[in-house]
């Protein structure tokens, strides 16, 4: 069971650090890394979406908030790109806890609107201020990871792969850690059965603020190593289609269960620029994974992951994550 | 503090805005007071049907109708396309008990759906439409065009004409009675799988009649919808989900108020301080307000 | 002649358990049944699964010889048979005429519209001294009333009436029990479920005792109702000293 999963993971990992040495293009390490930047971003909305049964919709403008703080900090401020991924990470904390506040204490279909309008709003002002931000067209020659001896731009993306599996490694060993503590008890307690969470003495706002603030740092980190990495900032981040990729991936993948976004996550980026090299499908594609998304929702609810694990601790089906309508 | 003239600018285009936000935003109360989901493919049907409408009336690339023709026509497709919608989208989910979440992701799939179709029929570049009306005309020490005078005039005509429909016609009362008890709605023979069509088909031609209004006073875009969804989404909060009524005040309010802020403080801070002023109205009020509590 | 509605091993139920383990009943033509029985051991759950507004059930249902156990629910009442919800099925923001007129919805209702709009205001004239008041303001025995007016304006060939007293002074009971005497003495068969023991009693030909999703007691007019029994079934049997 949870045994499992773990051993298919720590094989997963070993698999992924050789990789290198049998793939050595650099085509070929872009989209890896890509799959492994989408893997902490969507793995991370699993936290206050499947985890927290948060309508978390801000969450592809926290890993945009991450990629922008981050680009403007080592290109505006000559921060060190390292140091300025760690600030795309707060930076993007803090857009969590901004927005946490009106959040915590609505309900169901409003948090969605409000945080959907919120993540609206983040383009609207990253676009309108382009002094700063380069406006549409973005921020392009961001300064790049440097390590004393070691050369990232020369080595056909080595480096950055490593970089790039380094935090995934550590988000997801930071997601389960979490998950499985205190904290992560209570916030599945409040998503299953909030009035009794409650009157337990759950303080729900603090725990859906703590949430949200959690899984955003780990997008922002994400969004940090994305402007570091490609060099380039630009509104695309925050748009509805890149939403809607990284969103299937947690649903496809499977609520609720860390590692199964992190499994769509390389299916469906692997399936996306495998589709953008064909002709005329590269706006197309977006639209095959819309299709994928509906499909997948409607036969496949427990997630690709259902498909390995026959029991799942942890397997639940966006169904389960939110309470019923009452009419 | 400020002249009659510039009240008389923010008044005029505020209502203009204000009519459009008001048509715009009754399409999305309808489908979530019947259908209980929000439709967030709403700025996109918007956005697909200014272009149907320019496929029709375009004199060089188009089949050159006049522009009422181009309106008119325009309606039945948008039906077929909402009744299309809802039979893809919405309807494979009924009775699930995430039903609401479930179509905030399918409805949303269906905007990117449709929003790169339109990119790839129609292309990115922009696109005019020609108003059903020519010429301007000075109301308040303002001048604006016909047809703006025309959207500011049309619009409470349609928003009567939806309240009459749904209050006096045996179907507007059936879908009411959907939205206020889908069991007892049942109880008494409705059919309300057919009517759950009905109301995505309305909503959604009331979406694409917006979006022809909007297309004659400014350019055609893929992205024509993406920023009224927003403005929408902020007013049915601000009015209340439930109630129509309270939707369209809160539209109305909602464009002078922007009006009124592009006038002060520009229009790159306008949007920033009305999703301030939402923060602050739901902290208070959290069911909007005009609207009941809901869930 | 055939039954009014005839039901055999009838299994519903919500999600994954079932609440009805194989039900069989049968309401002759002109016939007044009522069913009895503690709450939650599926009472409404039976009248949900015979209009059909709930999606999972299994078995063989018949309504004056023809299955509707396929039978979507608009389609049940196209055929007359009617299902008096309990008094939170009424639409809140409706005013009482509004509700009653709309209440003859399919053709067959519509055709009769006026004279039982006619009987209804009759039978209730409470009714129509709040015509425009809307549901959400009314009082429990006014909502129940609306409710029953509402099922008569459904043009019904049957009345399936699920606790009507519920919540009722024993004032309002009796005027209740007038009108549904009234209602089955035009020969309409009526189903009626209750947790009222003397209520039913008093207005009905046969009983069904419901235990567990299932029938366990049938009892004729002239039979004797055995309160021991009931007790039991309400209170369970270890009531030894």
């Amino acid at each position: 069971m949870k045994l499992d999963r773990s051993l298919i993971a720590l094989a997963a990992l070993a698999v992924a650090l050789m990789l290198p040495l049998v793939i050595e293009d650099s085509y070929s390490r872009h989209i890896l890394i890509i799959v492994f930047i989408y893997a902490i971003v969507a793995a991370s909305w699993d936290l206050s979406l499947g985890y927290a049964g948060v309508f978390n919709f801000a969450h592809m403008a926290f890993f945009g908030v991450g990629v922008y703080a981050t680009a403007m900090t080592a290109k505006l401020l000559g921060v060190d790109p390292w140091f300025a991924m760690l600030l795309g990470g707060v930076a993007a904390a803090a857009a969590a806890a901004l927005v946490a506040l009106p959040v915590v204490r609505l309900q169901g279909i409003y948090v969605v609107l409000v945080t959907f309008a919120f993540s609206q709003l983040i383009l609207q002002v990253v676009i309108s201020q382009s002094d700063l931000t380069g406006g549409t067209q973005g921020l392009v020659r961001v300064p790049t990871l440097e390590l004393p001896g070691y050369n990232f731009l020369r080595d056909y993306k080595l480096g950055y792969y490593y970089v790039a599996l380094g935090l995934l490694v550590i988000t997801t060993i930071c997601l389960r850690a979490l998950v499985r503590s205190d904290f992560g008890m209570s916030i599945q307690a409040l998503r299953d059965n909030e009035d009794y969470g409650v009157a337990r003495g759950i303080p729900i706002a603090w725990q859906r603020l703590k949430v949200l603030v959690f899984s955003a740092f780990f997008a922002g980190v994400a969004g940090g190593f994305y402007a570091v990495y490609l060099r380039v900032a630009s509104p695309e981040v925050f748009s509805f289609a890149t939403s809607s990729l990284v969103l299937s991936m947690v649903l496809v993948g499977g609520v609720s269960t860390i590692y199964g976004p992190i499994l769509a996550a390389v299916v469906l980026t692997i399936a996306s620029e495998a589709l953008a090299n064909i002709d005329g499908l590269a706006e197309g594609r977006f639209m095959l994974v819309a299709v994928a998304m509906i499909v997948g929702l409607r036969y496949l609810p427990g997630g690709l992951i259902s498909a390995f694990t026959r029991t799942g601790r942890g397997r639940v089906s966006p169904a389960q994550v939110m309470p019923p309508k009452t009419e | 503090m400020m002249t009659a003239e510039a009240l008389g600018t923010i008044l005029v285009s505020g209502l203009v805005l204000g009519s459009i936000y008001a048509l715009m935003a009754s399409g999305l109360s309808l489908v979530w007071s019947t259908l209980g989901i929000f439709n967030f493919a709403h700025g996109t049907l918007m956005t697909l049907g200014a272009y149907v409408a320019w496929s029709l009336t375009d004199n060089a690339a188009g089949l050159g109708l006049s522009p009422i023709a181009g309106l008119l026509l325009t309606i039945p497709i948008m039906v077929l396309v909402g009744a299309a919608m809802e039979w893809l989208v919405v309807r494979p989910f009924y009775g699930h008990r995430a039903m609401m979440l479930i179509t905030v992701m399918t409805t949303l799939a269906a905007t990117v759906f449709i929003g790169k179709g339109i990119q790839l029929i129609w292309g990115a570049r922009l696109k005019q439409l020609e108003p059903l009306v020519a010429g301007k005309i000075t109301i308040l020490g303002t001048t604006i065009s016909a047809q703006e005078l025309l959207i500011i005039l049309l619009a409470p005509v349609l928003l009567a004409a939806l309240w009459a429909f749904l209050r006096w016609s045996a179907t507007g009362r059936g879908i009411r009675a959907v939205g206020q008890n889908p069991y007892a709605a049942k109880l008494i023979g409705i059919n309300v799988p057919r009517l759950f069509i009905i109301t995505f088909a309305l909503s959604a031609t009331l979406a694409g009649l917006t979006g022809v209004l909007i297309s004659s006073v400014r350019l055609i875009t893929p992205m024509l919808g993406d920023e009224p969804l927003i403005k929408a989404l902020i007013i049915v909060i601000f009015g209340g989900l439930g109630s129509l009524a309270g939707t369209i005040w809160a539209a109305y309010l909602i464009g002078i108020a922007e009006a009124f802020l592009i006038y002060t403080i520009g229009i790159y801070w306008a949007p920033s301080l009305i999703f301030i002023l939402l923060i602050l109205v739901l902290l208070l009020r959290p069911q909007g307000l005009f609207g009941k509590v809901v869930r | 002649m055939t039954d009014a509605l005839r039901i055999e091993g009838l299994r519903a139920g919500y999600d994954d358990f079932d609440v009805l383990e194989g039900m069989s009943l049968h309401v002759g033509a002109g016939e007044r049944v009522g069913l009895f029985g503690p709450n939650g051991h599926g009472k409404t759950t039976l009248l949900n699964a015979i209009s059909a507004t709930l999606a999972r059930r299994e078995g063989v249902v018949s309504f004056f010889g023809d299955r509707i156990d396929r039978a979507r629910p608009q389609e049940i009442v196209v055929r007359g048979l009617i299902h008096v919800a309990q008094a939170n099925s009424l639409f809140p923001d409706m005013e009482i005429m509004e509700t009653l007129e709309l209440a003859a919805w399919t053709p067959r209702a519509r055709a009769d519209k006026v004279a039982n709009l006619d009987k209804v205001l009759t039978l209730f004239p409470r009714l129509a001294e709040r015509r425009r008041q809307q549901a959400k303001t009314l009082s429990g025995g006014e909502r129940q009333m609306l409710s029953i007016g509402v099922g008569l304006m459904c043009a019904p060939r049957m009345l399936m009436l699920d606790e009507p007293t519920l919540g009722l002074s024993p004032k309002l009971k009796d005027e209740l029990a007038d009108a549904i005497g009234a209602i089955s003495a035009g020969g309409t068969p009526l189903l009626l479920v209750e947790q009222d023991i003397a209520f039913v009693l008093a207005l009905v030909d046969r009983m069904y005792l419901v235990d567990h999703g299932t029938i366990t007691r049938e009892i004729d007019r002239g039979g004797s109702v055995d309160h021991q029994e009931i007790m039991d079934m309400y209170f369970g049997t270890e009531t030894a000293p």
